[in-house]
This record gives C-alpha cells, structure tokens and sequence, in this order.
C-alpha cells in the first residue's frame, strides 16, 4: 500500500532536507566538480574553476601602471627620438589599463579578445626591449630586467581553462603516494577490524553468561568509547613516547623492538601502535554490538541443543552464529568504514609519518595544507568509491540488512 | 563439574584483564599529571607510580592556557548541535516511522549514505563555503556537525518510533487530533526515553569532533577541547605534564556522562544495528 505524502507530512521532512543538502550533498557535489579542475588555491592561474579563458584584469591594469611608471623613470636618460618613442609606449600602456579600468575581478574574455589582449602584450614587450637593446651601452634606473619580469608577469594575466576533466582521476594509478596509503589503509583496516572482532566476540560471549558483576564491565567498557578519539590518540602518544612511555618501555623490554624510541619511529611500530591503540578504544563497541545481537537469541535452542548434546563450539557455530549474523555483519559493516576513513587518530599519533599516512589523512594534507583541492577531491572521491564497494559487499554479497522499510 | 570450574575461571581471568587493560591508560595519566617535568623525563622516575614531589602546577598550567575555555566551547557547540539535530531528526523520523510513501527507501537509503561517505569530502567545499561566509572561528561549526550527526540521530529516533504501538495515534485521530498535535501531545512524551537516548548520543559525537573544529576554528579563542588539547603540544617539546592534567580534566565531563546516562548510551548504539 503506497500513500501519496500530504504537503504537512513534507514539512515535516522539510529541516532535515534543508540541512543536509545544504551540509552533506552540496559538498559532496562541489567535490566531484572540484576533482574536474587542476584546483589550487595558492596559485592565481589556477584560482578558482574556469571553463573558458578568463583574464586577470585588476592585475593587468596594475601592470600596466608599473611599465608606464618604470619607463617614465627611464625616459629622460635617453636621446628625443627614443625619448619619443619610449614616451609612445608608456602611453599605449596607459591606454590598455584605462581599457579595464572599470574591471574588479577576474572576467571572462572571448578568443578573439584573448589574442587581442596576447598581441597587445607581446607588442608592448617587442617595442621596450628594441628602445632598450638600441641603448645597450646606456646605465637605466629600472631597465630592461625589471621590465622583463612585470612583462613575465602580465602573461599570466591571460588564465586558460584549468578543466582537465577526468584525467586527474587517471594520474591516481600513477601515483605511488596514494598507492602506499591506500595499501596503509587497508592494513590498518583489516587488522584492527579483525582483532575488534574476535576480542568483542569472546568479552560478548562472556558477558552473555556472566551475570553478576556485567553492569561495572559494561561502564567501564564505555568510557573509552565515550571519550574523543583525539583525546585517547593523545593518551597513547604519551604511553608510546621514548623516554617516558610505559607502552613503549615494556615493548623495548621484552625484546618486541630494539629500543623505546622505535615504537613511533619505525614503520612496523607506528602501525602497530596505531592499531593497538583503535583495538583498544573500539573493541568495547564491539562486544557491546554483539552483547545485544547475543541477548535476542532464545535461550531455549540453547538449552535444546545441550538435550541434544552438542557441545559448546558445535553449539556455537550451528546456533549462535547464524542467529547473531545479522547483529555482526551489521557491526562489522560500520566499524569496517569506520576504520577505513580514519582521520584523528593517525593525525595525533603519528601525523602520517612512517607508512602510516592514510587515504584521509593525504587527502587532508591535499586539500588544506597544500591548498590542491582539485587533487585532493579525487583522492577523496576514490575513498569514497572504496566506502562504496566496501558497503556493496557487505550488503548485497555477505546479506547485510540496513534498511528495513516495511 | 571441573570442566565449568575452568571456563568460569578462564572467563574471569579476561574479564579481569579486560578491564585492566581499559582503566590502565587512564591510571598512567592520572599518575604523571602530578609530576614534576623533571621527574616525567627523569630515568629514575619516569615509571614510578607515586611522584617523589606530587605537584599541581600542571593543572595550573594548562588553566593559565585556557583549557577551561575549551571545555566551554565544547560545551556550547555540543548543547547547540544536540537541541536542533534532536528536534531535526525527531520531526522527520516521526514521518519517515509512521507514514508509507513513494520514494521513502531513497530518502532511507539517502540518510545512511551519508552516514556512511567519508567525512573528508565534505571537509574542502564546507571550509570554502564558510570562508567565503566570512563564518570561520565562530560558533557556526555547529551546523557542519549535522552532516555526523544528523544521520545517525534519525536512525536512533526512527527505531524508537516503530517501537510504539499505532494504536495510540489511531485513537488520537479518532478524538480529532491534528498531526502536529498527535505528534506534541500523544507520541512525543511516550517518545521521550527514544529521545533521550538520541540526544546523548549527539552530544558525545559533537563532544568529540576533530576533524570539522581543526579545519574551520583555527583561532584558540574557538577551539573545542579535542583541537585544543592536542595544540597543547608544540614544535619543539611535548609537556606531557601539562597534556596529561589537560587529558584528566577533559575527561572528568565524559566520566560523568558515561556513569549517569550508560543505559541509554548502550540502547543508542545498537538502535538500528541489532533487529528486534
């Protein structure tokens, strides 16, 4: 039975819409477009999102004024007829600059108007160079060097379309940066997940049977769950520290490395102790997860299966796990993706340093530290069509359930 | 007989070692954010339990460097973000729970994609955009957090709609009771436990944001206590004296939330994860 939603049931739906296309799908929109473009804020040419040749007009005027001024300076070390023609020059700069005067932004200009502008440039350029090279011999206040480098500089007035379509996307397969966090995000994942897993699985199946004493397990189980994962990264760092680090002093001790130090700066070390330090703040969620999957099976099969005398792992794999595969799977999905897009605790720990640079944390250094936007919205993307697949197996191949839309 | 003996006693070493290994960071912070510095690096001292000269110079510190200001931002993100997502997502969820319409699974489906998509790619275009709004270093981070929370929020309540019976509205339909009304009168306070529960939960997920805080609130004066904590360390030198005492008074509030409010903190997290 399919209802037609009446216009007062819409506006109930109506804030969250508005936020989330305004926080979630325009961003993730405005990065596929910026993954089209070689996008990079710190550099003028390539400062915003051109299609079309667009011409740095604010910056062309100031050019001008530069040359007009520099020659002005010039002028009267030289004979009447170069005087002339120096002056002719400066002139025809004011003219160009009073042309887009009125500009204030970068605009957009035509083909024809592009090479108009390109024959103006290099005509300047031709005819100051020919008045100073005829007086080679002569000592100028600016001469032909500086002028050379505003000319240098008024070139890049003219900005060419900066779209490279999906090229940038291809560049990825090339690139080995990318290549070795996506390996150091898979390792991180799949290990930290697994070692979740097996020891949420075994507190859950103990906790399950437990009775008395599981309300203190399950507050302290909480609390690092509970506190930021910037905050607990921090806590690691300092028991993983050289000098003062318990961690890393009884790793060093019992022979697992060669000295404190090591711990953060080795590369086996740092992703072992950014996985220790995940599997220690997470597999709490874990046995928590698979505590509640586990309280839903009837304790009846449970008892059947002891009168039919199964034993505890026969009973464990023909009863509990398939009746707890919808809850794990579940939980496997979210900590799997979480854990594949982790961000904070690499930041603190390690800042990416030694193999442990995840896709998130490039994609970052991309994006804010090196103002590439354009490159960063690929990497980003190319997480995302990883999230994509990862959410794919686990629903469609595996048997996940998500939503239930009775 | 024997064979139980054993696996109790098994099942009681790891809980025992379980919990050990939960509590000991906390007790090693606790421990080294009374000591002196001299004492942290000393080699003689770096490992002992109780300080040779306990001090609270740490805890000085880190106050004279504004920790207590952070907590406050902290605190005023979080209660911002928890008031409108809560209301947010208990508007829609009530709809999304009760009503049967076209185009409800994409909506569903819409919802859990972005809870699942990697936050980073909402990370370039939301700071270009609050640049470009002239909102960086304000409070306004708080709406960016709707893209963690809001998701997950809606989740939480619409579980706990459809755990109410229908029967109530029906009957409230029948009295001739509007659909805002049925909502406000008759399901919001049978709702509120469900409500709750969503609550805390926003509030820990804005309590504990990094990512979105880092990238649009560079100036201290809006840090949250993640961010700021971590711009404890500096360049040259980690005090962990002082990072450690930052660490023990940041946890204290995630203390007490977690000891008053663990049963709904643990109905929220399997709300949409486990079927009933």
């Amino acid at each position: 039975m399919r209802k037609k939603i009446t216009a007062k049931q819409a506006a109930f739906l109506l804030p969250l819409f508005l936020l989330l296309s305004v926080f979630a799908i325009y961003p993730i929109v405005t990065s596929a477009v910026y993954s089209l473009f070689d996008y990079r804020t710190n550099d003028q040419r390539v400062a915003g999102l051109y299609t079309s040749t667009n011409f740095n007009a604010p910056l062309f005027v100031e050019d001008c004024g530069y040359i007009a001024w520099f020659l002005e300076d010039d002028l009267t070390l030289l004979d009447d007829a170069d005087q002339k023609e120096l002056q002719r020059i400066a002139d025809s700069a004011g003219e160009l600059a009073d042309r887009y005067q009125s500009e204030t932004d970068v605009i957009k200009v035509s083909a024809g108007e592009k090479d108009e502008i390109a024959s103006a440039i290099s005509r300047l350029k031709a005819d100051t160079l020919a008045v100073y090279q005829k007086n080679a011999d002569i000592a100028f206040y600016n001469g032909s060097d500086k002028l050379s480098t505003i000319f240098g500089e008024m070139d890049s007035c003219l900005i060419e379309s900066n779209f490279t379509g999906l090229s940038a996307y291809a560049s990825l397969l090339t690139d080995t940066r990318f290549m070795r966090s996506l390996r150091s995000t898979a390792v991180f994942t799949v290990i930290s997940v697994f070692l979740e897993l097996v020891f949420g699985m075994a507190l859950a199946l103990i906790m399950n049977k437990a009775i008395k004493g599981i309300g203190a397990v399950r507050t302290t189980a909480l609390i690092p769950w509970a506190i930021p994962t910037a905050v607990s990264a921090l806590m690691w760092s300092y028991m993983y520290d050289g000098t003062s680090g318990i961690v890393a002093k009884v790793f060093a001790d019992i022979g697992l490395i060669a000295s404190p130090e090591l711990m953060l700066l080795s590369s086996g070390g740092a992703m072992t102790a950014a996985i220790l330090a995940d599997v220690w703040k997470t597999t709490p969620y874990m046995a928590l997860l698979l505590l509640a999957g586990l309280q839903i099976i009837d304790r009846g099969l449970y008892e059947s299966s002891k009168i039919d005398g199964a034993g505890t792992v026969r009973t464990f794999f023909s009863i509990t796990l398939p009746l707890l595969k919808p809850s794990l799977l579940v939980a496997l999905l979210f900590r799997t993706l979480d854990a594949f897009r982790v961000y904070d605790l690499i930041a603190v720990l390690t800042g990416g340093a030694q193999g442990t640079e995840t896709l998130s944390i490039y994609a970052y250094k991309l994006m804010i530290g090196q103002n590439n936007y354009g490159y960063g919205a690929v990497v980003v993307l190319a997480m995302a069509l990883c999230v994509g697949v990862i959410a794919f197996v686990f629903v469609k191949v595996l048997g996940a359930e998500l939503v239930k839309d009775d | 007989m024997q064979k139980k003996m054993l696996t109790k006693t098994i099942s009681v070493i790891i809980i025992a070692a379980f919990l050990a290994i939960m509590v000991f960071p906390f007790f090693s912070i606790l421990v080294t954010s009374f000591k002196p510095s001299s004492e942290i690096f000393g080699k003689a001292t770096a490992f002992q339990v109780i300080a040779n000269n306990p001090t609270l110079d740490n805890f000085r510190t880190v106050i004279d460097k504004g920790i207590l200001n952070s907590i406050k931002n902290s605190f005023i993100v979080a209660t911002l973000t928890t008031l409108y997502v809560v209301s947010v997502a208990t508007l829609s969820a009530y709809i999304l729970a009760r009503v049967r319409f076209k185009g409800k699974g994409l909506v569903l489906g819409l919802i859990l994609s972005v809870s699942m998509f990697p936050q980073m790619v909402v990370v370039g275009p939301i700071f270009n955009m609050f640049y470009k709004l002239d909102m960086l270093n304000s409070y306004f981070v708080t709406l960016a957090y709707s893209s963690i929370t809001l998701p997950a929020a809606v989740w939480i309540m619409v579980a706990h709609f459809k755990r109410i019976p229908i029967s109530l509205e029906e009957a409230a339909s029948i009295d001739g009771c509007s659909q805002w009304k049925t909502l406000w009168r008759v399901i919001f306070p049978v709702a509120l436990p469900g409500v709750f529960t969503c609550a805390i939960m926003t509030f820990i997920a804005a309590w504990n944001e990094y990512l979105l805080t880092l990238t649009l609130n560079s100036d201290k004066e809006f840090q949250t206590v993640p961010v700021a904590i971590n711009a404890l360390r500096t360049q040259f030198s980690i005090l962990w004296g002082e990072i450690t005492a930052a660490t023990v008074v940041v946890v204290v509030p995630t203390l007490i939330i977690v000891l008053l409010f663990q049963k709904q903190i643990v109905s929220g997290m399997v709300s949409g994860a486990v079927k009933e």
